[in-house]
């Protein structure tokens, strides 16, 4: 079984290989078989992105054919800071090779972090990093939250066939990644392409379900030409969807937003959200596992400008984080935009 | 002999059994438990809960509680983080916040003894108060440009590689079993959770002593939020949430009565050690998340449960004796 594995990841890596060659830069290509323990340390266990996280990084685990063995745990939800920092403490006493943490305990964690880098622990966050970068060896980004505004006035522009109007349901007036989004995609709709887009309202569902469900339907109350709902949120986005295909509305208003596959996937099917967009967490799990093996069998250094193949994803390189100067991160990509024919795929 | 079997049949010797017992499983199923440095972590992970639970031990032995602690705790550390960044000198800092600590105790006392109110639903209220506080201070940042020699007092060995924080709960707990086990103070304390209306009789100023038991809960609070925020380097308004239950929860497994009068200080040593070696144990060979809580659970519902099982007549029982 443990041959099958490494003839497959080395077929990959020679795949990798040939990539990077024709690109034409120097890429690290990892070397499979070695024993490495890892720990895959989300904030907190039974959440269903957490769990496809855990299934790109077994992916990548049997595909490296690492011999050591990948631990997936983590603290419960109302444990989650103190759960962290012991999971991280105890890590570097077992000597674990690396530690691949989603932060939820902000800096409180550093003094662990480091503390595990000291005994020779990997430290490589992903979906959330440490906030000063330190203690963290490399963070890995989903997407660049830059585009987001474009890839929001662009399933907008979609869905209306290039003119109509729009309105946005959001989660709370001061939820500061929410308010950026938008900002960024009033931004992006000043943009020729959009000049047809109307941006009517702006209404705030406090990120609950049953609040977010009846702004939805004042929304089309208020604007009886509405052509589409954007929600920026995972809860408006479904609330949205159910309240337009409750009503009966869905071929006049479309819902589009941020959402989970797995929660849209009624709704994409049935044509009440034809399109909306996320990242991919088996994707996310799988490069930081290929990043976090990398650094911990020295066969990368971590350091900025360095580039590597991550298997099936292709080459990524190490670049200082724009968010957090003297921080580095590896960016995954793109946000993934769903749709009736690549939705059911990722909702299993 | 005879004497040495009749204290294992106490709560304690039962403990002493549960403690050997988690001890020789964790150092047969991992070699890194008995190691030096695992040691420093285990008691460092939760060094700032079972300081409380010392002081916790007076409060309950006394028939009251405090459920004010936790919060006592993230209010003390996230006025510390507030005052650092507002440009306060660390020194003063850590006199206003163990002041802060003082007067959120006596606050807790002056409802409890002069308003008659008891400390259940009075320090309940704080609980929510405190952490509010907390919050209205930091707001939803965190804090973690701390002074360096500060950081480096929770995070580094003192003595040797024993950091500051562990000398202080073996200091703090060698003063507390004299004044519980060894002085008048101590016998008062039962005396009043026995019976306080005895107690009053008696000519014990039950209000008075009351008062310094909460205001002592609400100081070592304080300097455990302190404690906290020099190990993590850092604050947020949800420091040390929820912390009030794992503190009860160790007191209790301690044998200290929810209805007061009885147990020691040293039940509540062994109490911590059984649940921080099992946290650690469990950690090490990767129990985590929800089978740890409920591991801790269900020793919580035994340790509430057992102390009602007739030990002796469990021992006859065992030893073939008719009842």
């Amino acid at each position: 079984m443990k041959n099958i594995f490494k003839l497959t990841a080395a077929a990959a890596l020679s795949l990798g290989t040939a990539g990077a060659t024709l690109a034409g830069g120097h890429s690290v290509s990892l070397t499979p078989g070695e024993d490495i323990n890892m720990v895959l340390l989300p904030k907190f266990l039974g959440i269903l992105v957490f769990d496809q996280a855990n299934e790109g990084a077994q992916e990548a685990h049997a595909e490296l054919g690492n011999t050591g063995e990948l631990l997936f745990v983590g603290p419960t939800p109302e444990n989650s800071t103190a759960g962290q920092i012991e999971i991280m403490t105890t890590s570097a006493t077992q000597g674990q090779g690396a530690v691949m943490l989603s932060n939820n305990a902000g800096d409180q964690i550093v003094p662990s972090a480091v503390a595990a880098q000291a005994a020779g622990t990997r430290v490589v966050t992903w979906d959330s990093p440490i906030p000063s970068g330190e203690g963290e060896d490399v963070f890995v980004a989903q997407v660049d939250f830059g585009s987001i505004g474009t890839v929001m006035a662009d399933m907008a522009h979609s869905i209306l066939g290039g003119s109509g109007q729009m309105a946005v349901l959001s989660a709370t007036p001061d939820a500061a990644n929410q308010n950026a989004w938008i900002a960024a995609m009033e931004d992006a709709l000043k943009g020729e392409k959009y000049s047809n887009i109307e941006l009517v309202d702006i209404v705030y569902g406090d990120d609950q379900a049953e609040v977010s469900y009846n702004r939805a339907l004042a929304l089309v109350d208020k604007h009886p030409n509405l052509g589409v709902i954007m929600s920026p949120t995972t809860v408006g986005i479904q609330a949205a969807a159910k309240a337009m295909q409750d009503e009966g509305m869905c071929g006049q208003v479309g819902v589009s937003g941020l959402g989970l596959p797995s929660e849209m996937v009624s709704y994409t099917m049935n044509g009440c959200a034809p399109e909306f967009a996320l990242w991919d967490f088996r994707d996310l799990g799988y490069l930081t596992y290929y990043t976090a093996y990398g650094l911990a069998s020295g066969q990368m250094k971590g350091e900025i400008g360095e580039t590597f193949n991550a298997g099936r994803m292709g080459d990524f390189t190490i670049e200082e984080d724009p968010g957090r100067p003297g921080s580095s991160r590896i960016l995954m990509g793109d946000f993934t935009v769903y749709n009736s024919e690549n939705v059911e795929a990722a909702s299993k | 002999m005879k004497i040495a079997l009749n204290k294992l049949q106490s709560w304690e010797g039962f403990l002493l059994c549960a403690l050997i017992f988690i001890t020789l499983l964790n150092v047969y199923l991992s070699p890194q438990f008995l190691s030096f440095s695992n040691w420093i972590n285990l008691f460092q992970l939760s060094i700032e809960k079972v300081i409380v639970a010392l002081v916790m031990t007076f409060v309950i032995i006394n028939a009251e509680i405090d459920l004010s602690v936790g919060s006592m705790m993230g209010l003390s550390a996230c006025a510390f983080g507030w005052m650092v960044q507002g440009g306060v000198p660390g020194g003063l800092v850590i006199i206003t916040c163990l002041i802060i600590g003082v007067v959120g105790g006596a606050i807790n006392g002056w409802f409890i003894t002069k308003a008659g109110l008891p400390s259940l639903v009075v320090t309940l209220a704080t609980l929510i108060g405190f952490r509010g506080l907390a919050r209205v201070l930091v707001e939803d940042r965190g804090i973690n440009e701390f002074p360096e020699w500060f950081d480096a007092l929770g995070q580094q060995g003192l003595i040797g590689p024993i950091p500051f924080a562990i000398i202080a709960f073996f200091i703090l707990f060698t003063a507390l079993y004299i004044v519980l086990q060894r002085s008048g103070f101590g016998r008062k304390t039962y005396l009043i959770g026995t019976n306080r209306e005895v107690a009053d009789y008696a000519g014990i100023n039950t209000a008075g002593h009351k008062m310094i038991l909460f205001i002592a809960s609400g100081l070592v609070s304080a300097f455990a939020g302190l404690l906290y925020a020099a190990r993590v380097g850092a604050v947020r308004g949800d420091v040390a949430l929820g912390f009030e239950l794992d503190i009860i929860t160790i007191v209790l497994l301690g044998g200290v009565s929810i209805f007061g009068g009885s147990g020691t200080l040293f039940g509540t040593l062994l109490a911590i050690l059984i649940v921080l070696s099992l946290r650690n144990g469990m950690a090490l060979i990767n129990i985590t998340g929800h089978v740890q809580t409920g591991v801790i659970g269900l020793l919580l519902i035994g340790s509430v449960i057992a102390p009602r099982i007739h030990l002796t007549s469990f021992w006859r029982r065992l030893k073939g004796e008719h009842l």
